[in-house]
């Protein structure tokens, strides 16, 4: 045992401190009492009963299986063979990122969407909204054909109802506005442009509801420019990070993930390991990972930034006089700080996620001081994943306001949702004589438009996507259209009186620009196939017309008004998978944890624990937030979820809640006599913030300085599942040394570079096998999978990759409050130290495929055995359902069908895997290390006559994973990745001293650190 | 008193399950087991004449066996492969040829009932061209070999390790109407795969897993 053992690990506060009381339901797999069998019923009564069921039962079974048809196609396409999986490369569309997707297509239908590994940006990563915007197709709210006044109509009658009015509207030279968010495709921009200049007065404007506007217009104030380079997190040896949350949500995530990953790799010959600080409010993905977390109140980020500048100014020799106030960050950390920026100079990163101008302008100082345009940022080929104006989104509203807006066409976004002045701006629009929406599905925007012109799902039709200069992707059709709802391009290309389809737009669009600036390929048509096959094509950027910096413009920022004594500074956040809600109407999404709270279902008030206790209140308990005062007064009533690591004067909501879209889910989870609905009082999941967020000097701004919270007495429990499923005892309830489970293992680069603790945790295992005899032997292959802990942000993708490629049902928030929830992948978070200083740990766990495994030995009906291959299998046809194996996973990674889980749609078993069993009432499910995967690619290896090569099976949490943190493969074959992993010193297995043998290797977190400040076990 | 209703109660819902079944005994087999399943197809197909006495090779039609899981059945593009130009047995065409000799005119084209369900299908006309009086509408096979949901059988494997369709099809070559010979119960598939194991598959060795997720996940 290690020596400093001081700090321990702990899932929530409950657990760690949990007392006696409490006992009953801190370790229970299954909470709820056996209640069905009182009195008036007895046993002999109950066996009657059973045996007049089963006799019926067997009798009714004895007539013919009902008669299934076989229809094939009259006339077979050559490429398509029935049950055989196709994919067609595509882009994402979760987010305007742009990653890179391979859709696997079975018999007609997209089934499940992978990253694309040969796209440039994204690396084969793909996140948690990705995998889920499958089921965004399969979703029969959307809306089918267009709609007028809220009637379903034609096409043709709304083209030609449209197009009178702009005719009016050309005739009188009225204003048009079309307003989006930030449109990546080319194509549509392009489009929308030709279709403006046909009017006197017509304008783009264009916002983000998640918006960096500041940092575009802090460019456009040091660099004559309004651009966004793009971050190269893979070059970075040193990153500092102002509240930017680039792991979890900001700008491109899985993008900048697999960068963070590339300057982490610690396994090979050369480890490098980049050093990253993150200055942050509340708790973030991102900060979850930094090497050191610094809790900085949001009103001091702008004061913390100049303090670094003056530091960094200093060693660069630039003459900078400033007088800085001091803040609440210790000096020594900040002279650290600069001092390895400094030495890291040309391989370091400044990035700062706060919507305010100045302090946006500080950090591009700070950057142009330490070198890094051209290297870690690049101007080159700059991002356009964001290309917000909120300046411009002012001066509409404005217009709206002055009656002077004729038509205004709404793409992409939903402002009276999303923006602050919601109300205010739906009776502005009312005012308006022309509204089209080309809204996807009903939202509050659409409701209020004349004219809904829908668009089709991305996996339903032709687009492109220039989400970084000179990377082009394109989407193509992967199902026969559900609706017959028309891409943007061709609405606006009928509406121009030259109707056509949006793939002879886009083809002709690429043949004219697009194929002129590569060399590659002498005709366009090899390189449109190309494209096509590929998803994306390189071609020369677009330069950007960057000036030389321009020191003028650089102030320091001073620090900003803290809260009055007892009041709060408020956070708005976006939480990965629900973003700024255009993703809230899916089902995976909403019940997928957040990485950090563990909270599904809901948005809440995230406190500090001492502003809790302050308040007296805990997790579930309602407060009101107050933001200003008497009649002009907004309040909010949220529950409250404690959160370590948050500023004590901050309170932290997340964005995206309490949409329109989210009434559909009254219909979601199971129906029985004590389930309760997933909608909250409102009729929604979760309330809507955006009014409480501000539009104010030209950029849209998530923070409010000064808001009071007040206790209100309600209560609101979270479906929280953090303490669900939990491996840890309680330290407080422990047997003496029972305490000492060291389920997360961490160490410090300079330990880990002396490679003198390396493997010395392998010894703690006991090696007594007695109680289960060697015999189970695997002679041919035999499974593993290594996660890096290290590398694991805790994004959640992989549950989501899991959700998707397994057929594993949603359940509601009810039932995932009950600990029903049934994801097969959960990703345990912990936290160590003190409750404003935590460290936090991610921790994928799923079945760990035990050698010994607990769960076989207890079946009474041998539904759960081991396999040659050293799996453990779960044989749905067999199980009885008594819960035995569940009771008995040390894991808790088994998870139980309370009830048949029908979709909440039927459209939505489209979705549905074809390889993998829908698993009925009663029956026990969990990880089966993809083995629909492993069965099928020993099949095709067979088929080819080849051996299995490594890396030919990859399950799809694997696949999806933007970090590559999870690795598997054959550990009986000594050259393959897993083998090479598994010896790895890092490597340690979770309750590795009770010898259950699991086939799942974990590697230590490394922290980069000075020895000593960071080795903690658990225990 | 209420213990005795209940078993009164149940008893007489017992006798009347068993009367019930009792005048339905000849069919009475374990549930799931569809062993002898011969169901009227909606064309009627003959496995005899084709694969029987014209020897066509089962991949021909069932060409998914070699690729796929499933080994489907065969689009009825295929099917026109011959009967674009095979409309009726042959002894009816030389009966017609016979008869318009005799009466000195052109022999009209012979089109079997069965063969036009084909056409009717593809939506053609007598002259093999496309007519627009109908709409093209697939051809509703009914399945024979059905297995469970929770198995996963894949074709592949066990075409490419030489096992012949007859060892679990059954003689289909013989057969008039499809019918299913075996039982297809997991006893009869784990029986197979142990003695392969032991004695190979057309004189080659071959590993046939006997793990519960060779079949079931």
């Amino acid at each position: 045992m290690p020596e400093n053992t001081s700090k321990h690990f702990w899932k929530s506060l409950e657990e760690r401190d949990a007392d006696l009381v409490q006992i009953a339901s801190a370790g229970d797999e299954f909470p709820e009492d056996l209640t069905t069998l009182r009195d008036g019923f007895g046993r002999r009564d109950f066996l009657k009963a059973a045996g007049f069921t089963l006799a019926t039962a067997a009798m009714a079974g004895c007539g013919r299986a009902p008669v299934q048809k076989a229809i094939p196609f009259l006339v077979q396409p050559e490429e398509i063979t029935p049950g055989v999986a196709y994919f067609y490369a595509s882009t994402c569309d979760g987010c305007s990122a742009g990653c890179g997707l391979l859709v696997k297509n079975r018999d007609g239908r997209p089934i499940k969407l992978e990253g694309n590994p040969e796209h440039p940006m994204s690396r084969g990563g793909l996140c948690a909204v990705g995998q889920a915007s499958l089921l965004g197709l399969y979703d029969s709210t959307r809306y089918l054909q267009p709609q007028e006044q809220g009637t379903p109509t034609t096409w043709e009658e709304a083209d030609r109802a449209i197009a009178a009015q702009l005719q009016t509207v050309r005739m009188n030279r009225g204003a048009i506005r079309f307003l989006t968010g930030t449109v990546t495709s080319p194509t549509s921009r392009a489009m929308i442009g030709s279709f403006l200049r046909g009017f006197a007065d017509g304008r783009h404007v264009s916002y983000d509801p998640l918006s960096i506007s500041a940092i575009l217009d802090a460019y456009e104030r040091t660099h004559g420019a309004r651009v966004l380079p793009r971050c190269r997190f893979d070059r970075v040896d040193v990153i500092a990070s102002f509240d930017a949350d680039f792991l979890g949500t900001w700008i491109s995530p899985v993008e900048f993930t697999a960068g963070y990953r590339a300057g982490r790799a610690l396994e090979g010959e050369h480890p490098r390991m980049s050093y990253h600080v993150q200055f942050e409010s509340r708790m973030s993905v991102t900060g979850s990972k930094a090497d050191r977390r610094v809790r900085v109140a949001p009103s001091e980020l702008g004061l913390v930034m100049s303090q670094l500048a003056v530091r960094v100014a200093r060693k660069a020799g630039a003459g900078i006089s400033w007088s800085v106030s001091d803040s609440s960050v210790p000096v020594k950390v900040l002279d650290d700080l600069a001092e390895r920026l400094w030495q890291a100079r040309g391989r370091s990163l400044v990035v700062c996620g706060e919507q305010d101008v100045q302090a946006q302008v500080l950090c591009n100082f700070l950057n142009h001081l330490l070198n890094n345009y051209g290297a870690t940022l690049d101007t080159e080929r700059p991002s356009y994943q964001r290309q917000g104006n909120e300046r411009e989104l002012e001066t509409l509203v404005r217009d709206l306001r002055d009656g002077k807006v004729a038509a205004l066409f709404i793409h992409g976004v939903n402002p009276v949702f999303d923006l602050p002045g919601g109300d205010e701006l739906s009776a502005l629009l009312k005012k308006v004589s022309l509204v089209v929406s080309f809204a996807e599905r009903p939202d509050e925007t659409s409701a209020l438009a004349h004219f809904v012109c829908p668009e089709p799902h991305r996996l339903e039709s032709w687009a492109d996507a220039e989400a970084v200069a000179g990377t082009l992707s394109l989407a193509q059709p992967t199902i026969h259209p559900i609706g017959t709802n028309r891409a943007l391009i061709e609405s606006l290309s009928s509406w121009m009186g030259a109707p056509k389809p949006a793939y002879d737009i886009l083809r002709d669009r690429w043949q004219a620009s697009v194929f002129s600036r590569q060399k590659k390929e002498r005709s366009f048509q090899a390189f449109w196939d190309r494209s096509v096959h590929d998803g994306f094509a390189e071609v020369e950027p677009e330069r950007a017309k960057l000036q030389s910096f321009k020191m003028a413009a650089v102030q320091p920022v001073p620090g900003g008004k803290a809260p009055a004594a007892g009041a709060f500074a408020l956070v708005l956040y976006p939480k990965v998978g629900i973003l700024d809600g255009r993703h809230s109407h899916n089902p995976w999404l909403q019940e997928l944890p957040d990485p950090i709270t563990k909270v599904a279902w809901d948005n809440y008030a995230c406190l500090s624990p001492a502003a809790a206790a302050r308040l007296g209140v805990a997790d579930g308990d309602v407060v009101r937030i107050e933001l200003g005062a008497g009649g002009a007064a907004k309040t909010l009533e949220l529950p409250v979820c404690v959160q370590p690591g948050q500023h004590e004067q901050t309170v932290a909501v997340a964005c995206g809640y309490g949409g329109k879209a989210t009434e559909r889910f009254t219909q979601v989870g199971p129906r029985w006599f004590q389930a309760k609905l997933s909608v909250g009082e409102n009729g929604r999941v979760g309330k809507n913030v955006a009014p409480l967020a501000e539009l104010r000097d030209g950029a849209l701004r998530y923070a409010q300085a000064n808001v009071s919270l007040v206790k209100t007495g309600k209560k609101q429990p979270l479906a929280c599942t953090q303490d669900h499923h939990s491996i840890r005892v309680p330290e407080k309830l422990a047997l003496p040394g029972g305490e000492r489970r060291e389920i997360i293992q961490e160490t410090t680069l300079p330990v880990l570079l002396s490679g003198e603790r390396g493997a010395k945790h392998e010894a703690h295992s006991g090696q007594n096998t007695e109680m289960w005899p060697e015999d189970h032997p695997s002679p041919g292959h035999r499974w593993a999978m290594v996660i890096d802990l290290s590398a694991c942000t805790g994004c959640s993708a992989c549950v989501v990759a899991c959700q998707a490629e397994n057929n594993i049902p949603v359940v509601g928030r009810d039932e995932v409050r009950r600990r029903r929830a049934m994801h097969w992948m959960r990703v345990d978070r912990y936290y160590s130290g003190p409750d404003d200083e935590v460290d936090v740990a991610h921790q994928p766990m799923f079945c760990q495929q035990c050698g010994h495994a607990s769960c076989e030995t207890v079946c009474p009906v041998l539904a759960t055995v081991h396999s040659e291959e050293g799996l453990n299998q779960q044989v749905y046809n067999r199980c009885v359902g008594t819960r035995y194996c569940a009771n008995n996973c040390a894991y808790k990674v088994r998870r139980f069908n309370w009830f048949d889980y029908p979709r909440e749609e039927r459209l939505q078993n489209m979705a549905l895997n074809p390889d993998v069993t829908v698993r009925s009432r009663g029956v026990m499910e969990k990880c089966t290390f993809c083995v629909q995967r492993i069965q099928a690619a020993k099949i095709e290896a067979k088929q080819r006559g080849e051996k299995l090569s490594d890396g030919a099976i990859r399950t799809a949490c694997q696949q999806s994973c933007p970090a590559q943190a999870i690795v598997f493969g054959d550990r009986n074959d000594p050259v393959s990745k897993v083998s090479q992993l598994l010896r790895s010193g890092r490597r340690y297995a979770v309750l590795g001293e009770y010898n259950f043998q699991p086939s799942v290797g974990y590697l230590k977190i490394v922290r980069n650190r000075p020895e000593g400040e960071g080795e903690r076990h658990n225990g | 008193m209420r213990t005795s209703i209940l078993t009164l109660v149940l008893l007489a819902a017992l006798a009347f399950t068993l009367l019930t079944l009792a005048s339905s005994l000849g069919s009475v087999h374990i549930p799931g087991n569809d062993q002898g399943y011969e169901p009227v197809q909606p064309i009627n197909f003959s496995h005899r004449l084709h694969a029987g006495e014209m020897q066509i090779s089962c991949l021909y039609c069932h060409a998914g066996a070699g690729r796929s899981r499933h080994a489907g059945v065969p689009a009825a593009n295929v099917c026109m492969n011959c009967h674009r130009f095979v409309s009726a047995p042959l002894g009816l065409v030389r009966a017609e040829d016979a008869q318009a000799q005799k009466e000195k005119r052109e022999p009209r084209r012979m089109v079997s009932p069965e063969i036009q369900k084909l056409y009717t299908a593809l939506a053609l006309n007598d002259q093999m061209q496309p007519d627009p009086a109908h709409k093209p509408r697939p051809i509703e096979w009914v399945k024979v070999h059905n297995l469970p949901d929770f198995v996963y059988f894949d074709h592949r494997p066990h075409v490419s390790a030489g096992v012949d369709c007859q060892t679990c099809h059954g003689p289909m070559e013989t057969m008039e109407r499809v019918r299913q010979s075996a039982d297809l119960a997991m006893g009869w598939c784990v029986n197979c795969h142990r003695t392969s194991n032991q004695t190979g598959v057309a004189g080659k060795k071959v590993q046939a897993p006997t793990d519960c997720s060779a079949c079931h996940y």
